[in-house]
């Protein structure tokens, strides 16, 4: 299902009337020192009063079936508010992995629980070098039909906290996708120390934790490739919307802040400086938006312009979180200003799937280069 | 798409049926086989350059016979009367076509003068050149920059004084792009030095044969001469051929300015747009045994990202249209991209190629580069300059304040 500009226009209105109502910076702020790193009441109200959970989700499974041009409206709108939710571990990682299996049993056994708020998900691929090469996974699974797992995940989204934790590991047919149940006998998590604080990461430990199989054995290079090509875009849709926010902090500062007798924006310098911005900004919006049009439309086009989309966004978010620092002076430095945490999400969102070395080799890729 | 722009369309596709093939596919190559020219700039040698401009006329009037020669235009004029959208559509469709190149006439003459003499010149001025340039008869030139007034217009100096009937112009204008190809150009002069500079400006429709009115080609850095420094000579020009009020000539600038921003930095296929392909940028790197390269490879990615986001850019922005809605910063934004990716093509080009960048060895598609990457400079000024499009994208998309200007 696709919704018109005007549907899009009402959800994104939606969406940020809820977050500005429950995610302002002050809560931002509270929530990201604390354990869960989320409010669970906020959760609940997400699920209940606009179904966030439920968009992806297809209506057999008791979702609403929208595609990814609904999901990057949501998501931009998230990353503009820093929202600390597991949205993006059950909606952006573990709904598209479950789909890409093409398990229909598994998606009937956890997708409803998922669309209705009940169950949290995460996606667990990478281990210490962090990254999602399903090659380079270590974790073993061993069994026949009843499946135990042992290794280490890292860099596992809200990995302390997701009741649903879909697990890469290798079995004799390669690394495959399993499902662990939070409270599953030799499972640990523990809290990782993360430079985005809004977005709790945990190091998994399995030893010997009973699994269910998702999907064929052997399938994980697949699904694992097609969840990072939906992924990206709904990182970059969530970066473009941070560097936005980055943007319109700037400009707003640049109006008013009065230097030398003269507001700041009317110094050559400064106007360049927010001007560059907006160039990577439009840029931004231009190549996540297309990516998840062409998602939508299930064009040929897609892998190519997700890795656009991913790369592009990377830089912009990087670009506009840094340079609205400056912009802001000695004071966007300070940790009472909200500009540190947008760089802070800037970067870890940049390297989250590998970072540019990854990406870039990933766009020339399917490019044929 | 509704059914008036669904019969346009079809209309469009018969007309271009009758009269064009369809162009090849100009991303499709084999290295080493074919044109490797990478000129922004055509600089063709002056016979070739007239016969260029001949195949330009004559399809501007194939098309204004059929009904496209001037879609936006009032019929009184010659024109169809459609909206802004029928000439998106109509362009294209007419990119799939292999047709005329007709920049000559259309970039300054049609898309930036033609609008400002419909919107500011007298009714017989309109009669006797409106019809005739959508035809493809006359050719227009923009008689602004002087070798003292670049990007900042406003302080042209070139002086017109009045003589009873007639007015009497003196003074240079420079870099005028089709000059030695225009019947007109649009002037503007210095009629009040007293007055606040924005206020003692006026505009004339200047014959170019008119006595006193001398083009001299002015050759460039890439060695052509694509445009021109024009003398004004005590030229004299009657009262009826003023657009606008006596010093109110700044208006009818910024009427023309807002229609080179719409027209300037839409390009994008020809010869450059093979520097811009994926394929033509691997191909090189294959045959210079580059592509290991691991920096290399990072910056050709990068370059590549932005080559495609602002194709998305575009075709957003295009689609927007389309379903009518404003476009906003868009076009701007493309076109300070569009200088800037062929900029770093080219300097990609360079580091792959090395020496063979500065002396051909005569392999194919190695030194072609060159020519792209001597035209580079020119692509963050023309047009205006990149830091004047920063500080109108910073102006008035995000509203800062304008900088205290004398």
């Amino acid at each position: 299902m696709t919704v018109d500009d005007s549907g899009l226009h009402e959800l994104r209105s939606a969406v940020r009337e809820f977050l500005e109502a429950k995610s302002p910076e002050d809560v931002v702020r509270k929530l990201m020192e604390s354990e869960p790193r989320f409010d669970p009441a906020v959760w609940a109200q997400a699920s209940d009063q606009l179904r966030l959970p439920a968009l992806t989700v297809p209506e057999e499974y008791g979702g609403d079936g929208f595609g990814m041009v609904e999901l990057g409206v949501v998501l931009e709108e998230m990353g503009r508010a820093l929202l600390c939710a597991p949205f993006f571990s059950t909606v952006v990682l573990a709904v598209p992995a479950l789909l890409a299996s093409g398990d229909a049993e598994a998606c009937a056994r956890h997708l409803p629980g998922i669309a209705d708020g009940r169950t949290t998900a995460t996606l667990a691929v990478a281990e210490d070098a962090g990254s999602w090469d399903t090659a380079l996974v270590s974790a073993r699974a061993v069994g026949d039909g009843r499946w135990r797992l042992t290794g280490g995940k890292s860099f596992v989204i809200d990995g302390t906290t997701a009741d649903l934790i879909l697990v890469v590991a290798r079995t004799v047919a390669g690394p495959s996708l399993f499902a662990v149940d939070r409270t599953a006998a030799g499972l640990t998590a523990e809290p990782m120390e993360t430079l985005d604080a809004t977005r709790a990461m945990a190091r998994l430990t399995l030893d010997a934790v009973p699994a269910t199989l998702v999907g064929a054995e052997g399938a994980a290079e697949r699904i694992v490739s097609r969840v990072l090509d939906l992924a990206s875009v709904g990182l970059a849709a969530e970066q473009a919307g941070g560097a936005r926010r980055c943007l319109e902090e700037s400009a707003a500062y640049a109006r008013t802040r009065h230097q030398f007798g003269r507001p700041i924006g009317s110094f050559q310098a400064v106007k360049h400086k927010c001007a560059d911005m907006l160039v990577q900004v439009e840029l931004a919006e231009a190549a996540s938006r297309e990516a998840a049009r062409l998602a939508a439309e299930d064009s040929d086009e897609f892998p190519v312009a997700a890795a656009v989309a991913h790369a592009c966004c990377s830089r912009a978010y990087m670009v506009a979180a840094m340079e609205n620092i400056q912009v802001h002076g000695g004071i966007g430095f300070t940790w009472e200003h909200s500009a540190h945490l947008y760089f802070r999400r800037a970067k870890s969102s940049q390297l989250l799937f590998g970072g540019p070395a990854v990406y870039h080799e990933r766009l020339l890729d399917r490019l044929g280069v | 798409m509704d059914d008036d722009m669904q019969d346009f369309t079809a209309d469009v596709r018969r007309f271009l049926d009758a009269h064009a093939a369809k162009a090849p596919d100009r991303t499709a190559f084999t290295w080493g086989e074919g044109d490797d020219s990478m000129a922004y700039f055509s600089s063709l040698p002056p016979e070739e350059d007239r016969e260029h401009v001949r195949r330009a006329r004559d399809w501007q009037r194939v098309r204004y016979e059929n009904g496209f020669g001037w879609i936006t235009g009032p019929e009184e004029y010659g024109g169809r009367g459609l909206t802004p959208i029928h000439d998106v559509v109509y362009d294209a469709i007419e990119a799939e076509y292999d047709v005329p190149d007709t920049g000559t006439i259309s970039v300054v003459g049609l898309g930036m003068i033609g609008p400002t003499i419909l919107a500011h010149a007298q009714p017989h001025l309109k009669d006797r050149w409106l019809p005739a340039m959508y035809r493809g008869d006359a050719i227009a030139c923009q008689l602004f920059s002087e070798p003292g007034a670049g990007s900042d217009l406003a302080s042209v100096t070139t002086r017109a004084v009045r003589d009873g009937d007639d007015w009497v112009l003196d003074g240079q204008k420079v870099w005028t792009s089709v000059a030695q190809h225009s019947q007109i150009g649009l002037a503007l002069t210095r009629t009040n030095p007293e007055a606040p500079k924005h206020r003692g400006i006026t505009a004339f429709l200047v014959p170019m044969d008119a006595p006193g009115v001398e083009v001299r080609p002015l050759r460039q850095m890439t060695g052509g001469a694509d445009f021109n420094e024009v003398f004004l000579t005590g030229v004299r020009i009657p009262d009826d051929h003023r657009l606008g009020e006596v010093d109110g000539g700044w208006t009818v600038a910024l009427t023309t300015l807002m229609n080179e921003r719409a027209t300037v930095g839409s390009e994008g296929a020809g010869p450059v747009g093979a520097a811009l392909s994926p394929d033509r940028l691997a191909a090189l790197m294959r045959a210079t045994w580059t592509g290991e390269d691991r920096a290399l490879r990072a910056r050709l990615a990068e370059l590549l990202v932005d080559v495609m986001a602002t194709g998305y850019l575009n075709a957003r922005a295009t689609r927007a249209l389309r379903s009518g809605v404003t476009p906003g910063p868009e076009r701007s934004v493309s076109k300070l991209m569009y200088g800037q990716n062929l900029t770093r093509a080219a300097h990609f080009a360079s580091d792959v190629l090395g020496p063979r960048m500065i002396a051909d060895t005569g392999e194919w598609g190695t030194y072609a580069w060159s020519e792209l990457l001597l035209a580079t400079p020119a692509l963050r000024i023309l047009g205006g300059t990149e830091e004047i499009m920063k500080n109108i994208l910073a102006e008035r998309v995000l509203g800062l304040p304008k900088e205290a200007r004398s």
